[in-house]
């Protein structure tokens, strides 16, 4: 029995040494400990974006502080959010990870979140694409045959709040008639919904999309409609270079009603899609953080986004899209926040109205 | 046929071998602590794999993830505390064996069911792989909806004689299950403004709450040892000769295992409650059944160690996670740069294989470490559980808190523990009421999905139908069996003269 007892002591010890983190307070970065709050599960995109990323900030940051990651899951990323906000010292020692989920709950005034984006200082952010597609026993081959198109559609979602805003909305926007299924637990389930034929459209993000939807477009079981588009330096909405033949959203619309889209639901839209997907995962710095703090992350994440070996975990694992630095994520995300309060507040009543939910 | 002998020369190689034995050694060592399980084991090795090949980092988290269902056997059968969530149906007659100080017969049969469930589970993997896609996309919303309310139906034989409290506590379970975040509409139920019940509360809690918490508090007021007997009776050897003998129930048991694991979205925390409720249905002399019928042992046993190979099938082909330490997996495979999808099959099939032989590698290596330490381990069960207790009540008390890091995991858990307590003492069943709270999420989702999607048509469809009459066979079968039994007791009472 004695044995036992070392066995369960040494497991017991094994455990807790790994999973309790230190916490070093200070302003210098050399022999410190830097905890990165991510608002998700271990092994979740953000959690693997990441843990990607920490490595290289590792080796760059003044100092070569061991950088931490420290899932804090809960309330779809509230709870997370609400710890930094609260928590976080201004010393450099914490930083916030967001993705798109932690935004969306605070661009619709979510009264649970007290997190404040307009308040901290963002070092860089990560863009992913997605690409939308249909079944062909729909008959549709590409954007062209949607006009007039009224075929009952329906659509795999994981609720009316989530990133699903980008497809439901601009579903409507090219006037189709979809039918969201809600109760999906991601896109992964929506994928195989799709296969099922439980749901005959549905978007996946490009890593999915390549290696998932690309061989059902081969087998005639899929067919490619748009991409929701990439952001290019100016902030506007271009083609996704993972399927530079597709059109993106905008552009659809254009070729359906021979205009540009415009109006309080495109600029809601485009506030939404550039926070869900032009720089859906972000890196910010606390409120109140002194400018060299700020400066020097943004310095070291400049390098590790030149370092060649990282520029093949990105073209690896992070979709390959050119990853934003300092002033040009800022300005991006100062487009998400400039999105007028009467846009932000017409897409909010048309979610509240159209899915029968209550977001305020 | 070439791949599969070049993995198995890869699988060989003393590096991988080595990280292959980490592995195991950890999983062996999370198993057996009550209450961690392969989620937590997963995110403590996900940080190490960075930077690893893609075949030393499987043979790492496969050789963890394989094992858990082994070893988490030991604290189920001596204490009636729930190793991991796999093994929660095993205490049902296991404890009550440990009782009588057969514990190291209990422990030997479930191993040896352990490791043929998961060699038969490497097997199927290995078998399954081409036509797999198929089959996991024969099941759509309504179907895993008919596959959850299966699920329910075990409920009934595991109540015995007190169905409608069975069927209560069933209720109380799901109601438990529908705190926090609604599954299909952005809305948080019976929160109470509390944070911590956003996510409602984590089944790690609930388990330990309702079994391991009222086993403690029992346990310290008849103040002996766990073993009733003071000498140890039956050894391990036994137990194995136990498991060989009932070969068909281990193979009927590793087939459940296999399914539930690769069905995605059904989880694999009820597998063991569904091969325990099957042996049980199909079993003609079922008086023994919770009293330490080694039978009881070796279902679940043989079902859990089976649903991780099961498991892996819909992560690598669909890149959606079979089971919560399968969720994890998923993310080491992000991380190790590979994008999980069909084009597994055709590029990574060397990956596949390195996984499956893993998986086969470390089910033996992780019975023969158990049954090693059977031996010591089974001392346990005759010292005064009053040495043991305080022990017990931090470990179930850290694993708790593993599950969120916050205060609430540990609120929770004394309020589940008293739930249990009083469950255990009005003589309710609490196993129905964990099924009832693991199954409340799907039901809920795919009942939700089916219904927006195909209004009532859904009840039409062949699958619906098909498992529809599988519940109300295996319904019928167990209310046949219960009368007869009720009717030869009647009999034999009268011929006793009672």
């Amino acid at each position: 029995m004695r044995k036992y007892f070392l066995f369960l002591g040494i497991a017991f010890f094994l455990v807790t040494s790994i999973t309790m983190v230190p916490m070093v307070e200070g302003a210098d970065f050399s022999g410190k400990t830097i905890k990165w709050i991510i608002p998700f599960n271990v092994g979740g995109g953000s959690d693997v974006w990441a843990r990607l990323y920490s490595p290289f900030l590792q080796k760059y940051l003044p100092g070569n502080p061991i950088v931490v990651v420290k899932n804090m899951p809960g309330g779809g990323s509230i709870i997370g959010g609400n710890f930094f906000h609260t928590r976080a010292e201004p010393n450099g020692l914490t930083v916030f990870g967001s993705s798109g989920s932690t935004s969306f709950p605070y661009l619709l005034e979510n009264p649970k979140v007290k997190y404040d984006f307009s308040k901290y200082q963002i070092v860089f952010a990560t863009p992913v694409g997605g690409v939308c597609y249909i079944n062909p026993n729909l008959g549709v081959k590409s954007v062209k045959d949607l006009k007039g198109f009224k075929k009952p559609m329906q659509y795999a979602s994981q609720g009316a709040t989530s990133l699903d805003i980008i497809p439901l909305l601009a579903f409507e926007m090219l006037g189709l008639n979809v039918k969201a299924v809600f109760g999906y637990k991601g896109r992964g389930p929506g994928r195989v919904a799709f296969e099922q034929g439980e749901v005959n459209v549905d978007y996946q993000t490009t890593p999915a999309y390549i290696k998932n939807v690309r061989p059902l477009i081969k087998q005639g079981k899929a067919i490619p409609l748009m991409s929701w588009g990439a952001l290019d330096a100016n902030g506007n909405i271009v083609r996704d270079p993972v399927e530079p033949d597709l059109p993106s959203m905008p552009e659809a619309y254009e070729m359906l009603y021979g205009k540009k889209p415009s109006g309080p639901g495109f600029n809601a839209w485009k506030a939404f899609f550039i926070a869900g997907f032009g720089m859906q995962k972000a890196m910010w710095l606390p409120e109140k953080t002194s400018k060299d703090i700020v400066a020097t992350y943004r310095d070291a994440a400049a390098k590790v986004i030149a370092d060649p070996e990282f520029k093949e975990v990105v073209e690896k694992s992070l979709g390959g899209y050119p990853q934003l630095a300092g002033k040009d994520a800022e300005s991006a995300f100062d487009k998400v926040l400039s999105v007028p309060k009467k846009d932000r507040d017409w897409l909010i009543n048309w979610i509240e109205t159209k899915y029968d939910v209550k977001i305020r | 046929m070439d791949v599969v002998l070049q993995s198995l020369a890869v699988v060989l190689q003393p590096s991988h071998l080595l990280m292959l034995i980490c592995g195991v050694v950890m999983g062996l060592s999370i198993g057996i602590l009550p209450g961690l399980g392969g989620i937590v084991g997963m995110t403590i090795l996900l940080p190490v794999i960075y930077g690893m090949d893609p075949h030393s980092a499987f043979g790492l988290l496969i050789g963890m993830v394989a094992v858990i269902p082994t070893s988490d056997t030991f604290p189920s059968v001596m204490m009636g505390i729930p190793g991991s969530s796999a093994s929660q149906a095993t205490i049902m007659d296991g404890y009550p064996l440990a009782k009588k100080g057969e514990a190291a017969r209990a422990l030997g049969a479930a191993f040896t069911a352990s490791l043929i469930g998961g060699l038969f589970g490497a097997l199927v993997l290995t078998l399954i792989i081409p036509i797999a896609r198929p089959i996991v996309l024969a099941f759509g919303s309504p179907e895993l909806f008919m596959l959850a309310l299966l699920g329910m139906s075990m409920v009934g034989v595991l109540s015995g004689n007190k169905p409608i409290k069975g069927i209560l506590a069933a209720g109380i379970g799901v109601m438990i299950g529908a705190l926090g975040d609604a599954p299909a509409v952005p809305e948080y139920r019976y929160t109470f403004g509390i944070d911590y019940l956003m996510d409602g509360v984590p089944l790690v809690v609930v388990g330990l709450g309702l079994f391991a918490f009222p086993e403690i508090v029992d346990l310290l007021i008849k103040g002996h040892s766990i073993a009733e007997t003071a000498t140890l009776g039956k050894g391990w050897l036994d137990g194995v000769k136990d498991a060989l003998k009932h070969k068909f129930i281990v193979l009927r048991c590793s087939v459940i295992g296999v399914i539930v694991g690769f069905l995605p979205g059904l989880g694999g925390s009820v597998v063991d409650w569904i091969a325990y409720g099957h042996i049980i249905q199909t079993t003609r002399d079922r008086e023994k059944f919770g009293k330490g019928d080694i039978r009881g042992v070796i279902a679940p046993e043989s079902a859990n160690n089976a649903k991780e190979g099961g498991g892996l099938i819909p992560t690598f082909l669909f890149g959606i996670p079979g089971s919560g330490s399968m969720a994890v997996f998923l993310g080491g495979l992000l991380i190790l740069g590979i994008q999980p999808g069909p084009g597994m099959v055709t590029e990574n099939i060397d990956l596949i294989y390195t996984a499956i032989w893993s998986l086969a590698l470390a089910n033996v290596f992780g019975a023969i470490l158990s049954i090693a330490l059977s031996k010591p381990i089974t001392r346990l069960t005759v010292i005064p559980f009053s040495y043991l207790a305080p022990f017990m009540v931090l470990i179930i008390t850290f694993a708790c808190y593993q599950a969120t890091r916050s205060w609430g995991d540990l609120i929770a858990l004394l309020l589940m523990g008293i739930l249990g307590w009083v469950m255990k003492q009005y003589g309710w069943p609490r196993p129905a009421a964990l099924i009832g709270y693991v199954l409340s999420d799907n039901l809920e989702t795919y009942l939700f999905i089916s219904v927006q999607r195909y209004g009532f048509e859904w009840l039409t469809r062949t699958g619906v139908i098909v498992l529809a009459a599988i519940i109300i066979g295996s319904l019928a079968m167990g209310v046949f069996y219960q009368a007869r039994k009720s009717s030869k007791a009647r009999a034999s009472g009268e011929r006793n003269g009672k």
